[in-house]
């Protein structure tokens, strides 16, 4: 059960839509048990996306149980397979940072709160409503899923409060 | 490879950016990091810059004429070895806002408490809003807290600060999240 290398921007993987998982694919555990592990090895992190460990099926780990920001609020590890965002509800904005993308951090606005379905890891149908930096953390990984960086999603430029015109 | 770095500011219009990106693109120049930003009626521009072989600021004076000749004030320092790399900050990062009615000291009175405990100020916008009968002053700034104090210290510092100054003054962590 490797811990597998963090691919990082520039390479093409990260800009690429992954592919949905087959019922009958029997490496998406394998696939799973090494997102964990990466996750783990990493230390702080909190979710890691297939394609960042190169392998271009829709899978994400999330897990902020170990975090300050996620730790009162969260489903523990959620291994997520051919994950779907079925509502989305508020706006938060958090700086985010990635390991793919290293040594930058940006801005980013995102759902306060979101409703999720995914098959875990048995492949059982699962719906989960998840917020705070629990849902910021799922809505980073599932844009991996799509081939979306943070950057592209980055919402002001450090300070924003003075970027906006004088009505 | 030789580091500078480069400053300009003038009346803003459109097109700044674009004639001096030209320039240095034809001199062959490599920008790092850069900002810019309008600042009352002027653009402002500061860049890192990098050439392989140019290493004096005669080197350059020639080719940044032109956007002298258009009123934009140029200013090139050369940079020592390892000049152009950032020091690692490490620390907790956090956002400090301060406003209040307009009166002299409020930068240097805030700043004066981050210096004198080694808080490191990262980015810092200040702005002069309200009616001119009742202007208020807001001040945005980053700074990377040192090992050797707290959120919560530097919380009540500035409370302390709040009293005297006659502002309101928050501060709160923004440290990034990795995700």
């Amino acid at each position: 059960m490797p811990v597998r290398d963090i691919r990082v921007y520039p390479d093409p993987i990260l800009k690429q839509i992954c592919a949905p998982v087959d019922v009958g694919d029997q490496g998406v555990d394998e696939l799973i048990q090494d997102l964990v592990d990466t996750m783990v090895a990493s230390g702080h992190s909190v979710g890691v996306a297939a394609p960042q460990i190169g392998d271009p099926r829709r899978v994400v780990v999330v897990d902020v149980s170990k975090s300050k920001l996620g730790r009162d609020n969260n489903h523990g590890l959620l291994v997520m397979v051919n994950p779907v965002i079925l509502e989305s509800e508020g706006r938060t904005t958090m700086r985010e940072g990635c390991m793919s993308v290293p040594d930058y951090t940006g801005n980013v606005t995102r759902a306060a709160s979101v409703l999720v379905q995914f098959l875990d890891r048995a492949g059982g149908e699962m719906v989960v409503n998840a917020s705070g930096f629990e849902a910021v953390a799922i809505q980073h990984e599932l844009d991996h899923l799509d081939g979306l960086l943070f950057l592209d999603r980055v919402s002001s430029l450090k300070t924003d409060v003075f970027r906006r015109k004088t009505y | 490879m030789s580091n500078f770095a480069l400053t300009i500011i003038g009346r803003d219009r459109p097109g700044i950016v674009s004639q001096v990106t030209e320039i240095l693109f034809q001199l062959g120049c490599n920008i790092a990091d850069s900002s810019c930003s309008i600042l009352g009626g002027q653009f402002a521009m500061i860049l890192i810059i990098s050439h392989p072989e140019k290493s004096s600021q005669e080197d350059f004076e020639q080719a940044f004429a032109p956007l002298e000749e258009t009123n934009l004030s140029v200013f090139l320092r050369t940079l020592k070895p390892g000049g152009e790399q950032r020091l690692a900050l490490e620390g907790e990062l956090c956002m400090i806002s301060v406003y209040g009615s307009d009166k002299p000291g409020i930068v240097y009175q805030v700043a004066r408490e981050l210096g004198e405990r080694q808080v490191n100020i990262t980015d810092l916008n200040t702005k002069l809003i309200g009616s001119p009968e009742r202007p208020v002053y807001v001040m945005m700034l980053e700074a990377v807290l040192p090992p050797t104090i707290s959120l919560e210290e530097l919380e009540t510092a500035m409370d302390e600060l709040k009293g005297t100054l006659k502002v309101d003054i928050s501060v709160r962590s923004i440290s990034p999240v990795e995700l």
